[in-house]
């Protein structure tokens, strides 16, 4: 078993092309994406709690003088400074010139049902159509409380101070909405299913119809399922290292903050490099393509994805996320890109347990489908 | 040792095997000959059990061959149509890589590869990787890569394709050599020269069907043509070939460029014959061949068609 795993990883990590689009190209693009979006953290981890963070402005216009409105305007009040930066407007007319201008990213109507008019999709608009929400339900939930149990608006009013306190420290507090880094964690995703590269060579070489070798190495005495246990192994270890060092460069290299979760994203990432190798293990299975083709197309199937996770375009993610959330539910890179936000931003135990619970069975299932695809010992024609 | 049963391979609509029926005893060296597309790899893939087959029975050993037949695979070893080494690791490496699928005890591997290496004559470029290596060199490594384990059977897929001739008279001497210490070999090839020189029986294959099954000898005597006479004549006209047409044995005459080809029936003294006739009407005749059949000219008589088409 020893022999076949040295020379298994002897043939992968020889593997020029191979090893450049799964371990070489995204170093490349870290590289580039730091050096495009300027110096970004020569003293400062991008995404840590120590560097800057700029309120977001935005203007408010009183429409009405209810009392629920001048709640609301409390709260904007409390917020000001520290999240937003809030700029008054006479008339909505004037708001709307300056939303045009982009002077702000939004503006709050405040009313008897408060509202939020932005100018487009964003972090910054979702981080204020979030404080809305936040509001309106503390509101609604205060007043339940007023009107049906108003002996226990005391506890309430104080678990929701808590609660402020908490995610003001951090979430919303810190500098880790630096909407940068999305780059970043969508490169780490992209990463991570550029293993398919690896993947697509390691299942030509082991299937009788899709080369030489593979007929080779399956008429031997050795059991096709060793030969594939074998094979995912070596490929695995060598992408998990591949990510590592990946990661390494972006952490210690370039100083991107991933969170103090190490445990929880070396856990990410091997599951991340597991779905990258199977997709490219199983497509190398299935495709009819040559091998130039099949690599040609692994192109595609790995940065498409990451495309949609916000690769190249930082908002995308969140314009998929309004229209149509299923993408971002069953798109591995988005999934990753998601569970990297969680450790490293949000903080957010419950939306990092789902994200993993859903990598966890993605990789299975991926994972199935590569070893049905390779486990085949007769074929139709060759 | 071999035994191939009503042996049906279809691809869609086209038979690429028709009731394939082959019988390999042990030590032989058992030639498949045939054109390409007559069935001769699809027949081994099936042997080989990677290709699924409509119909029939394969037993190697006296077993059923199978895709799980792991205690049969371990007795065989395979030479590929194509090269099949892996071009980043060097030439020890790639004889070791598979031999270590077969034996799993170290030090018997060092000396298996070591005494395979020998036998190619690849001692000296034992570190040079594929790439480096000239087309018949590399034809090298690919035998030695199949037969580094001993097997007891070697399956030979025209291992000599593109190869220069010196190159392939050394991979077929090696082959005899390797049928002298023991090994049953099947080799498939449409040169008939090599089959002719190495093969101790030749199933010839043709349309999926071993059309003929035999020793050289064998197989020359199942045709008409016992001897073909060839002579360089300055003319001749039409009741002469018509008189030559009529002489004992022949059955076939044609004269085309000054070039008179007769086919004659086995039989004595043919040639002599043939030359007393010319001299006794005074036709001038230069430079004279007789040859005898060739596997091709038996090819020829059974299919209608060259060998080499």
């Amino acid at each position: 078993m020893l022999h076949l795993i040295k020379y298994r990883f002897i043939q992968i990590v020889n593997d020029r092309t191979s090893m450049f689009w799964s371990l070489v190209w995204p170093l490349l693009l870290g590289t580039m994406f730091f050096v495009a979006f300027g110096r970004l953290g020569s003293n400062d981890a991008i995404g840590s709690a120590d560097s800057d963070w700029t309120e977001i402005p935005v203007g408010v216009i009183t429409v009405d003088d209810s009392r629920e409105g001048d709640t609301f305007a409390a709260f904007l009040e409390s917020a000001d400074e520290d999240i937003i930066a809030l700029q008054s407007y006479s008339t909505e007319k004037e708001a709307e010139k300056a939303l045009k201008e982009k002077e702000i990213s939004g503006i709050y109507k405040v009313q008897k049902e408060p509202e939020l008019i932005v100018g487009k999709s964003g972090m910054n608009e979702s981080i204020l159509s979030s404080l809305l929400e936040s509001y309106n339900k503390n509101y609604h939930l205060m007043t339940s409380i007023a009107a049906k149990h108003p002996e226990k608006i005391a506890t309430a009013m104080e678990e929701i101070a808590n609660y402020e306190s908490y995610t003001k420290e951090n979430s919303l507090g810190g500098s880790s909405l630096n909407p940068i880094i999305h780059y970043f964690f969508a490169l780490i995703a992209y990463s991570c299913l550029s293993g398919a590269f690896l993947g697509i060579k390691a299942s030509i070489d082991g299937q009788a119809n899709t080369s030489p070798l593979g007929a080779r190495r399956s008429i031997t005495p050795t059991h096709k399922l060793t030969l594939i246990l074998v094979d995912f192994f070596v490929l695995v270890t060598v992408h998990f290292i591949n990510v590592l060092i990946l990661c390494g460069y972006l952490r210690f290299i370039l100083k991107i903050d991933f969170g103090s979760e190490v445990g929880k994203l070396l856990m990410i990432l091997f599951m991340g490099s597991v779905i990258g190798i199977s997709i490219g293990v199983a497509f190398g299975a299935v495709s009819k393509l040559s091998i130039n083709g099949k690599m040609g197309f692994a192109v595609l199937l790995t940065l498409f994805p990451s495309f949609l996770a916000g690769l190249m375009f930082g908002n995308i993610q969140h314009i998929i996320e309004n229209n149509l959330p299923i993408v971002n539910r069953i798109n591995p890179a988005a999934v990753l890109s998601e569970c990297f936000y969680c450790l490293g931003i949000y903080t957010d135990a419950a939306k990092l347990s789902r994200n993993l619970i859903t990598l966890g069975l993605m990789s299975i299932l991926i994972l199935a489908i590569a070893f049905i695809a390779v486990r085949r010992e007769q074929y139709d024609s060759i | 040792m071999i035994q191939i049963e009503n042996l049906v391979k279809r691809y869609g609509s086209l038979v690429a095997l028709d009731h394939l029926n082959l019988n390999i005893e042990e030590g032989e060296i058992f030639g498949l000959l045939g054109p390409n597309g007559s069935g001769k790899t699809t027949a081994i893939n099936c042997l080989l059990a990677l290709l699924r087959y409509d119909k029939g029975d394969i037993r190697i050993f006296g077993k059923p061959m199978k895709p799980n037949s792991y205690d049969i695979k371990k007795d065989i070893g395979v030479v590929m149509q194509n090269v099949a080494v892996f071009d980043l690791m060097s030439v020890y490496e790639n004889i070791d890589y598979f031999c270590g699928l077969y034996v799993t005890n170290k030090k018997k591997r060092k000396l298996l590869v070591e005494e395979a290496l020998e036998f190619v004559g690849l001692s000296d470029y034992r570190k040079m990787r594929p790439k480096k290596l000239s087309g018949g060199l590399l034809r090298r490594l690919n035998i030695a890569c199949g037969i580094v384990h001993k097997p007891k059977l070697i399956i030979m897929d025209e291992p000599t394709v593109a190869v220069d001739p010196q190159s392939r008279n050394k991979i077929l001497e090696g082959i005899m050599e390797l049928n002298r210490q023991g090994s049953t070999i099947i080799y498939t090839s449409h040169y008939m020269e090599e089959v002719e020189q190495i093969c101790s029986r030749i199933a010839i294959m043709d349309k999926g069907r071993a059309i003929a099954t035999g020793t050289t000898e064998e197989l020359k005597k199942m045709i008409k043509t016992g001897e073909i006479i060839l002579i360089d004549a300055i003319s001749l006209t039409p009741d002469e070939l018509a008189r030559i047409q009529e002489l004992p044995h022949v059955y076939d005459v044609s004269y085309t460029d000054h070039k008179l080809k007769i086919k004659l029936s086995s039989g004595k003294h043919n040639l002599v014959r043939v030359l007393e006739y010319l001299q006794s009407e005074d036709i001038y005749f230069g430079r004279v061949l007789s040859e005898l059949p060739t596997l091709n000219d038996v090819f020829l008589e059974i299919t209608g068609k060259e060998l080499r088409d």
